[in-house]
């Protein structure tokens, strides 16, 4: 048991590596900071002294070899765009993001759910055929299309709900919440539609198809024989056999959530990470970037590990056949 | 559900909102810093300009007046000038302003580490003189001095020593990155970068409000679609720039003004004069056509700037014939206007020059700098494939963009000048000068344009007190950079601004927003 | 397929399997099917479309000598100024005509998708082969790649191999290099589903008495694989494959989005949707709505598509 801890987190520990190496690469080799840092009147005497500074003129190997290290002691440097360092700035713009990913995650799951349970009971029925196909509509549109809809009916032409950012937020114990104010909340609501659907229709329809193959087991069929009422087979039997697949799926999921939330920031305006992240694009502000993708990488690995470490305690099989495979 | 609730609550928000003298507005842009030295921005600098003043500044015209001096006068015959400052101002946060923060904002400013310093080459030496006098002594006779300091801001002594802020960083940043202490109308009560700041009227400044706000908001807000939507459903009072292509919509919806006007900035073309071959030619890789000045003449001939005004620009915009705008100090009244599109002169100025079937070459044009940047480009590129000159358009973001004019990788690009100090001399020196590191002369002339008659007259321009001999000898250089089509000046970048119709406020010709002349009704 | 299967005597019964499937039950349930037959009259149509689009397009969007500025922002249905053929669908803000420029752009984006699915296929099938029939730590390396390529998710990991890509290759190239580096980026993010379920069926077949035969008489493992074990997850794999396709053409449109795919020089779909974002509020909504349109009958076609492929070919869940 042990030794296989230790053997996923060493692998963990590579994976990491290997995509900060890519990280940092990539934008190493995206732009130049320096010419958004300097004003129109610069020289390049300027150019130059600034690159220096910036530590921009060493070999690639002693940059990224200062990014890990710094990297590893939660110093991820400044940001040459807002000379501040970068962990408070992702501190800051963090609220932001997760509470948008909690509100999409939480749409997504409890309505992905009852769609999906419904649909797989009456699945000839015409309500949820419709959904199906509506469903589909739904994954053939891409995020930002979404987006760009939902505010123009909205906001634009309705003028019912805002059209971008997070409204009035309130600072609790150095959490910034929108939580809190009718302004933050209605905030909330178009962008966290637009970030959840997607995971919406995907929870739906794998409900849908657990439920289905649930449904035809020899149990429920015996249940059923038994003369159980109809609901309790559906939700006491056949449900709860449903949803160990749904919620590790829907645990992976999350950090597509906090990824596609990228989008879903920029169509929105939304001040959260994954706007950083574009904007720091933008304007080639290496550090953010890198730090950016550690830590998407981190909370990547880690979920990855832990589902894994979950499965070995939960499954003897798989513990042997882990073990056989070496 | 719960969704209708919601709905009537933010009915009930906006009609509460309306009463309170608040005002938000959004840009492109967050400035990078609230250090006026630090970054030479427009982003930055009017921004600050609500929060920090210098000796002197611009009114709604532009014309300079008295801020932080109160009257000057020339020293002697040229060597400089002396500034009366002005009696009774304090900063922010209470302290008194006098001459030991006009000399300590010089040193800062023009120090090692600021951006700013390129504005003081001409300076030798700034001398206190008493605690409201300051002499500013320069090298050369420098008539237009006192225009071109209106953003050099002063920043208190005492409060900078304090907070160990006494030269700016760009890179780390230092104390005065997030906070301020000027002298202006306004105080930042609240700073989010990137995010939002927030200011409020500073009850003791010198000057009297011509405003009648009690709090003001700035959003950046980087994709304009979602600007122009906040600016229609009321989220937003003010957002600069409108989209071209939404101006109209604008205008039209009950509750949005739009306000137009132009900028500083013109929009040309430029070449690579110095080049000996074309870099991204399949035909001509032995010679470089754009060395031939019938060949570029024959490139503004091809295009039909009244085309782009009206289409891409959408009849915002007007054509321009000189590196400045009309607007600008010296620009030249002798001079035509620009020629006109004609594409059968153009094919036989080609023919002349040895290319009567024309030739391919490469276009490079950025894609997220200048309004419709890139649809500018291509419109162009149509036009000129018309004549056989054949541009292939490689159209990129500004953050690679420099990098490769600076790398001399193009045949010919876009670029849009905006002159700092609002006169003609200004583009001369940076766009028309022979390259010289040395001397800070032509360090944007990517093409390496070089005339004799035009680096001979820049400093005896630089250093002419006399207004009508200053002007003759910019006629010249005007009709040296047409008649050698050094480049092709297209169009002076519109200013579209969108207003919430119950705010006043005036638009100024260098895009700055001065929030002390906003009225909310 | 049908060249797989069609080259040794051992392959009848594989191929019988499959033939029996195509002409009784399968086909059966295509023609049961009315939003299978839609679906596949649509993408067919929409293929062909984009295959011969230099021929049906009125206008070469390409061709900048061919377009007149004065065109620019005719509404559907208004004659060319200049040769009063009539724009059907409207022209965008450089007066290249809309029905034009997406059939161009569907074929990008098709292509785009189509390389980028088959792409992932190959190495997908490739890898999962290796990994179920070599098993050790050839197995190990490839499954522990694919577990950690599978939580991060498609989008980012395209995004971070574009950004490589665009890093190393000369400015000059970018444009003509963009589609090539969006094919591999998406098909890159896109293998594991294909090296898992192949792994799998890998691991099941590999045991059966056929192949154990198959190996005794001297076969290579190479040839092991192809011509039996590779035929038994073809089904599987047409269905993650044409679902991928879906996924594959909104990734690539989400990726031109956001600036970080076709080059407008090149514009697919997706990069026709942003520029005709920008004209929503002025009124112009054909820019937008056409391609957008376009964009949601392709990808929501081939999605019922596989849907429906993959109800047929999973008996189980009929």
């Amino acid at each position: 048991m042990l030794a296989y801890v230790i053997q996923r987190v060493f692998q963990s520990a590579i994976v990491l590596l290997v995509v900060g190496l890519v990280a940092f690469s990539m934008f190493r080799f995206v732009g130049d900071p320096v010419d958004n840092m300097l004003g129109q009147e610069r020289t390049q005497a300027d150019i130059e002294r600034l690159r220096t500074t910036l530590g921009l003129d060493q070999p690639f190997p002693v940059q990224y070899y200062k990014f890990l290290t710094n990297a590893a002691q939660g110093n991820f440097g400044v940001s040459y765009r807002q000379g501040r360092p970068v962990s408070d700035i992702l501190m800051e713009r963090a609220p932001a993001t997760l509470e948008l990913a909690a509100v999409s995650g939480f749409l997504a799951i409890t309505i992905g759910i009852g769609l999906g349970v419904f649909t797989a009971i009456r699945r000839n029925g015409f309500a949820a055929n419709a959904i199906m196909s509506i469903s589909l509509i739904g994954v053939s549109l891409p995020t930002f299309l979404i987006g760009i809809l939902l505010i123009y009916l909205f906001s634009v032409e309705l003028g019912w709900l805002p059209s971008f950012g997070r409204g009035e937020t309130v600072d609790v114990g150095g959490w910034s919440t929108g939580f809190l104010t009718s302004s933050g909340l209605q905030a909330l609501i178009l962008p966290s539609i637009t970030l959840g659907l997607y995971q919406m229709t995907l929870i739906m329809r794998l409900v849908r198809s657990e439920m289905l193959e649930v449904l035809r087991q020899d149990y429920i069929r015996f249940a059923r024989a038994r003369g159980l009422r109809e609901r309790a087979v559906n939700f006491r039997h056949a449900l709860k056999n449903t949803l160990v697949p749904v919620i590790t799926v829907t645990g992976l999921q999350l950090g597509s959530i906090i990824a596609f939330a990228i989008i879903t920031e920029t169509v929105f305006q939304w001040p959260g990470v994954g706007l950083l992240f574009i904007n720091a694009i933008q304007f080639v502000d290496i550090p953010v970037m890198a730090a950016y993708l550690m830590l998407i990488s981190v909370m990547f690995v880690g979920i990855n590990l832990i589902v894994d470490l979950l499965y070995f305690a939960i499954d003897p099989r798989l513990r042997a056949d882990r073990t056989a495979a070496h | 559900m719960r969704l209708p609730l919601l709905i009537a609550a933010a009915t009930l928000a906006f009609a509460g909102q309306a009463a309170a003298r608040e005002f938000s507005w959004a840009a492109t842009t967050d400035p990078q810093t609230m250090d006026p030295h630090a970054v030479n921005s427009a982003p930055v600098l009017g921004f600050l300009n609500n929060v920090y003043e210098g000796l002197v500044r611009r009114g709604r015209d532009m014309r300079i007046e008295p801020a932080l001096a109160t009257s000057w006068e020339p020293i002697g015959a040229g060597e400089g000038w002396r500034f009366v400052l002005r009696r009774g101002v304090t900063f922010h946060d209470g302290s008194p302003f006098d001459a030991t923060d006009v000399v300590f904002s010089y040193e800062r400013a023009s120090g090692e580490t600021s951006d700013t310093r390129s504005w003081f080459a001409p300076v030798s030496e700034v001398i206190r003189v008493d605690d409201y006098t300051v002499d500013i002594l320069t090298s050369a006779p420098n008539p237009i001095f006192p225009d071109s300091i209106a953003n050099w801001m002063i920043m208190d002594s005492d409060w900078a020593a304090a907070n160990n802020t006494t030269a700016p960083d760009k890179e780390r940043g230092t104390f005065a990155s997030l906070n301020t202490n000027g002298t202006g109308p306004f105080r930042v009560t609240l700073r989010e970068p990137g995010l939002r700041t927030v200011l409020e009227p500073f009850g003791e400044w010198w000057d009297s409000a011509g405003h009648n706000l009690t709090r003001a908001e700035f959003t950046p807000i980087r994709n304009p679609a979602t600007a122009v939507a906040a600016l229609l459903s009321g989220d937003i009072d003010f957002i600069n720039p409108v989209p071209v292509q939404d101006a109209a919509r604008l205008a039209a919806s009950p509750d949005v003004n739009v306000i137009r006007g132009t900028e500083a900035r013109v929009i040309m073309l430029g070449f690579a004069h110095a080049a000996s071959a074309l870099k991204y030619s399949d035909d001509v890789t032995d010679a470089n056509p754009f060395a031939d000045a019938r060949v570029r003449e024959a490139v503004a001939l091809s295009i039909s700037v009244n085309a782009i005004l009206e289409t891409t620009m959408r009849g915002s915009a007007e054509a321009a014939g000189q590196l400045v705008s009309p607007a600008m100090r010296g620009y030249s009244r002798t001079l035509d206007p620009r020629p006109g599109y004609d594409p059968d002169r153009a094919r036989a100025l080609l023919a002349e020059a040895g290319y009567p079937e024309g030739f391919s070459f490469g276009f490079k044009c950025p894609n997220d700098r200048y309004l419709n940047d890139e649809s500018v480009c291509q419109a162009i590129t149509a036009m000129l494939a018309r004549t056989g000159l054949r541009a292939s358009l490689d159209a990129m973001p500004v953050q690679n963009y420099w990098p490769e004019l600076r790398a001399g990788n193009f045949d010919m690009y876009l670029l849009g000048w905006s002159p700092g100090t609002f006169d003609a001399e200004h583009p001369l020196r940076f766009l028309v000068a022979t390259p010289d590191d040395d001397k800070k002369l032509g360090s944007w002339n990517f093409g390496g344009f070089s005339n004799t008659e035009a680096d001979t007259l820049l400093p005896l321009i630089r250093s002419e007190l006399d207004e009508t001999k200053r002007q003759a000898m910019l006629d010249i250089t005007a009709s040296v950079v047409r008649s050698e089509t050094a480049y092709v000046p297209l169009y002076v970048q519109p200013l579209i601004w969108g207003v919430a119709r119950h705010i006043d406020l005036t638009q100024r010709p260098d895009d700055f927003f001065m929030l002390r002349w906003v009225t909310v009704n | 397929m049908a060249e797989l299967s069609s080259q040794t005597p051992e392959k009848v019964v594989e191929r019988s399997r499959l033939r029996v499937a195509i002409d009784s039950d399968f086909a059966w349930q295509f023609r049961k099917s009315p939003v299978a037959i839609v679906s596949a009259v649509v993408v067919t149509i929409m293929v062909l479309a984009a295959i011969f689009a230099p021929l049906i397009a009125p206008y070469d969007p390409f061709d900048p000598g061919s377009l007149n500025l004065m065109n620019g922002f005719s509404r559907p249905m208004t004659p060319n100024a200049f040769t009063q053929e009539v724009f059907w669908l409207g022209t965008d803000d450089q007066g290249r005509d809309v029905f034009s420029t997406i059939l161009y752009g569907m074929r990008i984006s098709l292509f785009v998708g189509a390389a980028a699915v088959l792409f992932a296929m190959v190495l997908g099938i490739t890898l999962g082969l290796l990994a179920g029939y070599a098993g050790g730590w050839t197995e190990t390396i490839i499954m522990r790649v694919a577990d950690v390529q599978l939580t991060f998710p498609a989008i980012l990991v395209a995004m971070l191999i574009f950004g490589i890509a665009k890093g190393i290759t000369p400015v000059e190239y970018r444009d003509q290099m963009a589609i090539w580096v969006l094919i591999i980026a998406i098909g890159l993010s896109d293998w594991v589903q294909f090296a898992r379920v192949v792994r799998g069926a890998t691991l099941v077949e590999k045991n059966k008495e056929y192949v154990q035969a198959a190996r005794l008489i001297g076969r290579g493992s190479g040839a092991i694989m192809l011509r039996h074990i590779l035929p038994n997850v073809l089904s599987p794999v047409l269905v993650i494959a044409t679902i991928s396709l879906a996924l594959a053409i909104i990734a690539e449109a989400t990726l031109s989005f956001l600036g970080v795919g076709a080059p407008p020089t090149q514009p697919s779909l997706g990069t026709l949707i942003r520029i005709g974002q920008g004209f929503l509020f002025s009124g112009e909504w054909w820019i937008l709505l056409f391609p957008a349109l376009t964009l949601l009958t392709l990808a929501l076609s081939v999605n019922l598509l596989g849907d429906w492929l993959r109800d047929a070919l999973n008996p189980r869940l009929r």
